[in-house]
């Protein structure tokens, strides 16, 4: 029968030490008592002795090891050709239970995408990302998109319960769809509007139309004007809030809101703080009409930093515009009655305060 | 027009000149002769019966305890004090100590009103008094380890100041007492405790609740002893004589007066039979000081204390209500500025840093020092912390006897005066021993009295995973976390841990509790990927004490460990990563309280899911914190949490594993979380 000698204990409070050295060599004889070599703990040094005589079988640790205490260190035998017993097969621990069947990342591609793990093909018997990739590409779904960066912390929606279809959103719906997030997320918004008599608009618009020989009164570009002429004397409604910071554009993107069949676009006429009145009436021409033909450019479609929005056409008689990201102010323009009519604005709270939104609309509401 | 005729009206109340002379520290001058006595001790007694008549009229704030009828006891060792840096640490029968000591009639009564004019703005009230170089607290005996240390400060700087640390008989009672004692008697320190034995505490006969003798106590712990009675003819000189003797000694004794309560314990609460109270009447050390002198110079003496109190009362009266202006939201002083740089040890584990920072903070500073059980070399404390210091720094690294409560109270007293200690608690367990000395005095005198700083901290190695079992195994931070006032540090083998054990002992004037996970001190330093979060502008202590954070910029999971428990959530880490294939991140910080709010909110808020994994027993700890936090800021991913559930903790290493969470529990709540 081999004696195994166990690595010692030199401190209560150290589980490790590292072995420093062997004095014997395998197949050495030792007696009981012997030194056999040395172990060591921050600044102790222990002599390890042969707890009885025999031959040195051979050593499980290694000098400049750190072995654990109460492992095996080194083997004695009655003889010298004793054979050193097996490892016992290391007592398996039950708090590492095996990989789970479907990894982490693969369940939460499962569920963006809807899919249950059933339908998926396992590689080497797990559900990968890769077996899921595999799965959607051969089902058409879209290719698993790199997680979106802004990884707004929301619950999972819940499913409604009555059975139904779901009809994927179009560009504009998705873009409409992040419009009200952001709005309800990043902004902090507040509606005033006042009551104006619409009538010298109307006669400046007529008059417009005479001078330039148009075909129609350009009401609504003449006022978008308006409101790109009164962004360049207040900043602060061509704003938005960054960083704790108010953050005022360097120029005036004008976005326009307008129907074209089902689709709601904002349409974007950049820069127009450089045209004048005429120039920004054929430029927002331009841009509605390839809107209404859904031809509008990528550049046309974005980067608004200010907004006006009209639903006169619908004889709609007040509307609370929802924010587009990153802008602080959306003017409202709706239908009138009995003469009258009022001029709303939505904007965001932390860049511009009521007075502020009060004196622009007083501006906006009078063409001059 | 009130007027230019009166030459004392500035030192006096409302143009009533005191009828006392002061020192050039504001310390009355009383004499011994009967006339000074019965002048000081009448004012004193007419003081209590105007506060018990203002608490009658519902003018007091909270509670009080007057000193009735043990004016000479209260004031006869406090008169003696006349060396500048002489403390006096008293208790909740303190007004005869406090008005002897400071001379200050209306700050007294205004405190005690809540007003404005309190002499601590309103914060003490009748038993939390600080003034120059006395304090007292409502905890019974809860001071005598702070005497101990405040002597040991001033017996390191070789100044012929003492301690007077008074208590009550019912107090004989409290265990921390006799640490305190022991302390003083070991380290041979200039304290004087003052025993005022009036056989009653609140509504209890001494007699029934005491065993043994009282003066044997003293002289069983080494030190002198004296008894006298305020009731016999040489008494103020005796006690005078006894204070004489312990500054020419400088060594800790025990002095027992034995007086009489005329009054009752606080207001209502006197139930002692009347011929009893008619006896004690009898006995009355101020009748007797009366007697000896003429009839007039007495009505006189009467006349000019009622005339001066009647000016106190006014002018109290007369002060608004304290007010907070603005209302204080924490009580911590900020950061320091000027470094001792701690070198990294190359290659060195938590242990070797931990050591190199001591080596280098008691090289550099002299005013820190070492304290704690078997820290002396070859031993060098139960975990090798402290290992060679006590070689290389004699007198500076002391081994003290094992009495937590009382080595932290004396930690205060000497952070009080001015030292940097350290001290060392050889088992995290052990820290509830300390609790009151944290919770009721460290934090207590910064966050009540500006002029008070506590920089003190106390070191301890916590967690299990070792074996220890219930009472050796604990990471008690979760109860910690939670004193006002109270900076707990807990860091891992991925801060540099030497530099911020020094900068808590020297840029951080706050009480501070720094633990150690055992299973770290072998670890090596390395800070390895993990970067430092900005901290956030509000958060106290942030940047000195940063959070890391390693891993994904963009993970689908955010695994929030601190201390012992990083190395096991980097392991869980690692094995979400490769086996479930997921981005994790792991954002550590070193500062549990106060907690860095805004650093954690920037880095914490847009992330999916958070898990927050801690070794503490953790309902109502850490964890839940920060899950508040989260969701009061509106956080609305997915958030779990996992800690050591509250049953004890057990010995054997297969139980103790399935009790406190390892890798294999961090991957198992992870997965739950998706
Ligand atoms: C630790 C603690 N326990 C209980 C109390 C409540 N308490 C306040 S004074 C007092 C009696 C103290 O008696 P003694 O020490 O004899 O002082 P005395 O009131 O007689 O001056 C008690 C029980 C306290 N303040 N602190
Ligand atoms: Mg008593």
């Amino acid at each position: 029968m081999a004696t195994p000698i166990h690595v010692p204990r030199i401190n209560n409070n150290d589980d490790e030490v590292k072995v420093l050295a062997f004095d014997v060599k395998p197949g050495e004889r030792v007696s009981a008592g012997q030194i056999v070599g040395q172990v060591e703990t921050d600044k102790a040094v222990l002599d390890v002795t042969a707890p009885v005589d025999g031959y040195v079988l051979g050593f499980v640790a290694q000098p400049d090891e750190i072995a654990q205490v109460g492992s095996v260190m080194l083997w004695l035998g009655a003889s010298a050709s004793e054979p050193i017993p097996e490892a016992g097969a290391p007592t398996p621990d039950s708090s590492t239970a095996g990989p789970s069947p479907v990894t982490g990342k693969a369940k939460l591609l499962l569920a963006r995408y809807g899919v249950k793990s059933d339908a998926v093909t396992p590689i080497d018997g797990r559900i990968t990302v890769e077996a899921v990739e595999r799965y959607l590409a051969t089902h058409g779904l879209a290719a698993a998109a790199p997680a979106p960066v802004v990884a707004v912390s929301r619950p999972a929606e819940p499913r409604p319960e009555v059975p139904g279809t779901a009809v994927a959103l179009s560009r504009e719906e998705k873009g409409m769809a992040a419009t009200v997030v952001w709005h309800r997320d990043c902004a902090v918004p507040g509606y005033i509007e006042i009551d104006y008599d619409p009538a010298p608009w109307a006669e400046y618009a007529r008059a417009f139309q005479e001078e330039k020989g148009l075909l129609m009164p350009p009401l609504l570009p003449l006022m978008a004007w308006r409101l790109v002429e009164v962004a360049r004397t207040m900043p602060r409604i061509n704003a938005t809030f960054v960083e704790q910071q108010r953050y005022e554009y360097g120029a005036v993107n004008l976005g326009f809101t307008i129907q074209a069949g089902e689709s709601l676009y904002l349409a974007v006429v950049r820069e127009a703080e450089v045209l004048d009145a005429g120039g920004f009436v054929n430029a927002l021409g331009d841009v509605l009409r390839r809107a209404a033909s859904h031809q509008l450019r990528e550049s046309e479609a974005s980067g608004a930093t200010i907004g006006f929005s009209s639903m006169e056409r619908w004889k709609v008689t007040r509307h609370i515009p929802v924010l587009p990201p990153h802008t602080a102010f959306m003017l409202a323009h709706a239908a009138a009655r009995n003469g009258r009519a009022v001029l709303g604005a939505s904007y965001d709270h932390r860049v511009l305060n009521g007075g502020q939104v009060v004196a622009a609309l007083k501006k906006l509401s009078s063409p001059t | 027009m009130m007027s230019d005729a009166s030459p004392m009206a500035a030192d006096s109340a409302n143009g009533v000149p005191a009828p006392f002379l002061s020192d050039a520290s504001g310390k009355p001058r009383i004499g011994t002769d009967p006339a000074s006595l019965f002048a000081f001790a009448t004012l004193i007694r007419d003081t209590e019966k105007l506060i018990l008549d203002l608490f009658s009229r519902g003018l007091v704030s909270g509670t009080t305890h007057t000193c009735l009828g043990q004016e000479l006891c209260q004031m006869a060792v406090v008169r003696a004090l006349d060396h500048p840096d002489d403390h006096v640490l008293s208790n909740h029968r303190n007004h005869g100590h406090f008005l002897s000591y400071s001379g200050d009639f209306h700050g007294l009564v205004a405190e005690i009103m809540g007003r404005r004019d309190g002499v601590c703005g309103g914060y003490g009230g009748s038993q939390h008094l600080a003034y120059r170089h006395f304090h007292s607290n409502g905890v019974q005996a809860g001071m005598t380890g702070i005497g101990v240390g405040l002597a040991a400060a001033l017996k390191a700087r070789d100044s012929r100041g003492i301690v007077v640390t008074v208590i009550g008989d019912g107090t004989l009672g409290e265990g921390l007492l006799y640490e305190s004692m022991n302390l003083a008697s070991v380290w041979q320190v200039p304290v004087l405790f003052v025993v005022e034995h009036n056989g009653i505490a609140q509504t209890t006969y001494t007699r029934d609740t005491l065993g043994g003798d009282i003066v044997a106590r003293g002289a069983a712990f080494g030190l002198d002893t004296w008894r006298v009675s305020d009731r016999e003819a040489g008494f103020i000189d005796a006690a005078a004589a006894v204070v004489a003797q312990v500054r020419e000694r400088r060594r800790p004794g025990m002095l027992v007066i034995d007086t009489g309560r005329l009054g009752p314990h606080s207001k209502g609460d006197d139930l002692r039979d009347p011929g009893e109270r008619a006896a004690l009447a009898a006995a009355d050390p101020l009748a007797a000081l009366a007697a000896c002198l003429p009839a007039d110079e007495v009505a006189a003496i009467r006349a000019s204390c009622a005339a001066y109190l009647q000016a106190v009362e006014r002018r109290a009266l007369a002060s608004p209500a304290a007010n907070f202006d603005p209302l204080p939201e924490h009580s911590f002083r900020p950061a320091q500025a000027g470094q001792v740089e701690i070198p990294e040890v190359a290659d060195g584990n938590v242990r070797a840093a931990l050591n190199s920072a001591l080596h280098g903070l008691l090289a550099a500073a002299p005013e820190t020092l070492l304290i704690g059980e078997d820290l002396h070399d070859p031993y060098g404390g139960a975990f090798k912390v402290s290992a060679g210091l006590s070689t290389k720094f004699p007198g500076r690294v002391i081994s003290t006897p094992i009495s937590e409560a009382g080595i932290t109270g004396a930690g205060i007293g000497l952070a009080m005066a001015g030292r940097r200690p350290i001290v060392e608690i050889m088992f995290a367990d052990f820290l509830s021993l300390c609790l009151d000395q944290l919770y009721n005095h460290a934090v207590k005198f910064p966050g009540m009295f500006p002029e008070a700083t506590v920089p003190l901290v106390v070191r301890a190695p916590c967690g299990g995973r070792r074996g220890y079992g219930p009472t050796h195994s604990q990471s008690p931070e979760n109860l910690f976390v939670s004193v006002p006032g109270l900076t707990v540090l807990y860091p891992s083998h991925r801060h540099r841990v030497g530099q911020l054990l020094a900068d808590a002992v020297l840029r951080w004037s706050n009480p501070t509790l720094f633990l150690e996970h055992k299973l770290l001190y072998g670890e090596k330093c390395d800070t390895a990927d993990y970067e430092i979060l900005p901290a956030g502008d509000d958060d106290l202590g942030a940047a000195l004490f940063p959070t890391l954070r390693r891993g994904s910029a963009a993970p689908d999971v955010t695994l929030l460990a601190y201390g012992g428990m990083l190395p096991v959530a980097e392991r869980a880490a690692k094995i979400l990563e490769t086996q479930e294939e997921l981005a994790v991140e792991i954002v550590a910080p070193a500062l549990l309280a106060p907690l860095p709010r805004q650093t954690l909110l920037q880095a914490l808020l847009d992330r999916p899911r958070i898990l927050v994994v801690e070794e503490a027993h953790h309902h109502f700890g850490v964890s839940a914190e920060i899950l508040a936090l989260l969701a009061e800021s509106a956080y609305s991913g997915a958030l779990a949490r996992l800690g050591t559930l509250p049953v004890p903790i057990a010995s054997a290493r297969s139980l103790e594993s399935a009790q406190l969470p390892d890798e294999a529990a961090i991957v198992a709540a992870v997965i739950d979380l998706l």
